[in-house]
């Protein structure tokens, strides 16, 4: 009985928080990104702004936004070179599945001033979370060759973090420019978008993209994942025929 | 070699006026005109020696940036057409031994299907640039070696006025008394298959794990082992080449899926072009100087691949996609 009043009380509350708090909308300049075989990295806009609660007739900041950024995820794996016997090779691994392709975060402050590192974990805002959730086997490793794979993705500059990525136009109107990089993954891009005002969460709101390679290019990828037989014969067929054209044509 | 290799990086690198072309299987944008350039550089040295070129381009690929596993495989393309304007000009002359070509190419196509699958478990493994380094190294290291004794002793005689017979001995080995003969009339033969079937088996093997043709080590295989005529043996080599070739291309993109048809395709046009020309550059050249320059080549590969190996990695941590669509 006493647990059922509790329980009353808290989702009263609950309710109530809801109700106060401001809402967020947002959107995604470009929902659908073709990706052609002169493809070399295309800029894209994230905006969106603070809507007023119920009570007020205009929202009040200061707002921050924080953006996380995730692209389609692979198994991936982490390898350690070491000198044996005066040869360098891979001796250790660690396994990461799955891992996202693609991870940026885009905040309008340092992260850490906008709130704490327990909200920033729970809501996996930060790179190393997406390494200590998703490697196996879960080792003393994991932290060192998360780190690293961290490390080698951002140099590709698939992972990656700006504490002045987010701009604020109005005291609620924000945007954030992206730019992708030319060898992304295709597949759907989540975009999170968080809002805090004082260190607290007020809203979240999830957008999304399409990343598609679209053209010659991603007809050969796909062909060689869905038909290798018939894309193994064709180039065969390339081979034979351009060495016969040259024998043809020069006559040796 | 080092500073070489950073040249060459950033030759390859996607510069923003350059005409970019994108590899959808190595997953990478490369300059046009330098992949047609190095296809067609190793076809000219390729057209010059004689020798398929394979193992020049393979490395200059992973050199400059290409995934291993992509480059051999590729290759596997460049050296199908290679061959086959080869082969096409032996088979005009009428200079191909076909029963002695179907033994090979039998042998080999099995060599093959042993090579893709020690190619894909390796790659699983996460040794497959290891593996390609340490046997190129053992393979071009010790066929250089033994390619450059026998062209500076050639030199050295000549210069003595030592006229060079170019005979072989004729006395029998070992080999000529195995069992299960064959006469191969054109080849003007009567000798066991059994170490046919093993220049097959073994060529077939290490021509799909490395993306080499092979030539260099066939052709001194049939001419020193079986006693196969010098005019029979290049064009007999390239058929089987040709056959041993397109069958790695079929089974590595059934097997691995690494083949860029856009990267062999570019590869292919350099090389056909670049070999017509190394050809009749060729004709200028006596043979024991090629001889020599080839072995200093082969020679300056295995090194570059034993200093890679020796010398501290750039990053000791690398990082690669597994399962599906795992190409890097």
């Amino acid at each position: 009985m006493r647990g059922l009043a509790i329980a009353v009380a808290f989702a009263l509350t609950l309710g109530a928080g809801a109700a106060k708090a401001e809402d967020l909308v947002s959107t995604v300049s470009n929902p659908n990104i073709a990706i052609t075989s002169n493809f070399d990295g295309e800029t894209l806009s994230l905006f969106g702004n603070v809507e007023p609660d119920s009570n007020q007739v205009a929202a009040k900041g200061p707002y921050d936004v924080i953006i996380v950024i995730t692209g389609p995820s692979v198994d991936r794996v982490a390898r350690l070179k070491t000198n044996n016997f005066g040869l360098w090779m891979n001796t250790e691994q660690v396994e990461f599945n799955p891992f996202p392709t693609y991870f940026h975060v885009l905040s309008s402050n340092p992260l850490l001033k906008i709130t704490d590192e327990q909200i920033l974990e729970a809501n996996r805002i930060l790179p190393d979370a997406q390494a200590r959730v998703s490697a196996v086997p879960q080792s003393l490793h994991v932290e060192r060759f998360g780190a690293e794979l961290i490390r080698l993705m951002s140099a590709k500059g698939l992972f990656g973090q700006n504490e002045v990525g987010v701009k604020f136009l109005s005291p609620t109107a924000y945007v954030a420019q992206l730019t992708l990089p030319g060898d992304i993954t295709n597949g759907l891009f989540i975009t999170q978008t968080y809002l805090f005002k004082d260190g607290k969460l007020l809203a979240k709101r999830g957008d999304s993209f399409a990343v598609n390679k679209t053209g010659f290019e991603r007809f050969l990828f796909t062909s060689a994942q869905e038909y290798p037989l018939l894309y193994g014969l064709t180039c065969v067929l390339l081979a034979i025929g351009t060495g016969w054209l040259g024998g043809v044509i020069f006559r040796r | 070699m080092i500073g070489g290799t950073a040249a060459f990086r950033f030759l390859s690198q996607p510069s923003p006026r350059a005409l970019q072309i994108y590899l959808p299987i190595a997953a990478l944008s490369m300059n046009l005109f330098f992949l047609v350039g190095i296809g067609a550089a190793v076809g000219f040295l390729s057209g010059l020696f004689g020798v398929g070129g394979g193992f020049l381009l393979t490395p200059l690929l992973i050199f400059s940036g290409v995934p291993a596993s992509v480059a051999v495989s590729s290759v596997t393309g460049q050296v199908a057409a290679a061959s086959t304007s080869g082969a096409l000009s032996y088979w005009r002359r009428g200079t191909i031994d076909l029963h002695l070509a179907t033994y090979l190419i039998l042998s080999s196509i099995i060599g093959v299907f042993f090579g893709v699958a020690t190619f894909s478990a390796l790659r699983a493994a996460g040794q497959l640039d290891l593996v390609i380094s340490v046997a190129y190294l053992i393979v071009l290291g010790s066929i250089g070696t033994i390619m450059m004794n026998e062209a500076v002793r050639a030199l050295l005689k000549r210069r003595a006025g030592i006229v060079v017979r170019e005979k072989l001995p004729s006395q029998h080995t070992w080999i000529h008394g195995l069992p299960m003969r064959i006469r191969f009339k054109k080849s003007k033969l009567y000798i066991s298959v059994l170490p046919v079937l093993a220049i097959g088996l073994v060529i077939g093997f290490l021509g799909s794990l490395l993306g080499i043709g092979g030539g260099f080590i066939v052709v001194p295989a049939l001419v020193y082992l079986l006693r196969v005529p010098g005019n029979i043996v290049v064009g007999t080599t390239l058929l089987q080449m040709l056959a041993m070739m397109s069958a790695t291309i079929i089974l590595q993109s059934v097997q691995s899926q690494s083949v860029d048809i856009m990267l062999a395709f570019c590869l292919m046009v350099g090389g056909t072009i670049g070999a017509q020309f190394g050809a009749s550059a060729g004709q200028y050249l006596r043979g024991d100087q090629l001889r020599f320059l080839l072995a200093a080549l082969v020679l300056a590969v295995a090194i570059r691949f034993g200093v890679s190996l020796v010398l501290p990695p750039a990053d000791a941590f690398s990082m690669a996609v597994i399962g599906a669509g795992g190409i890097v």
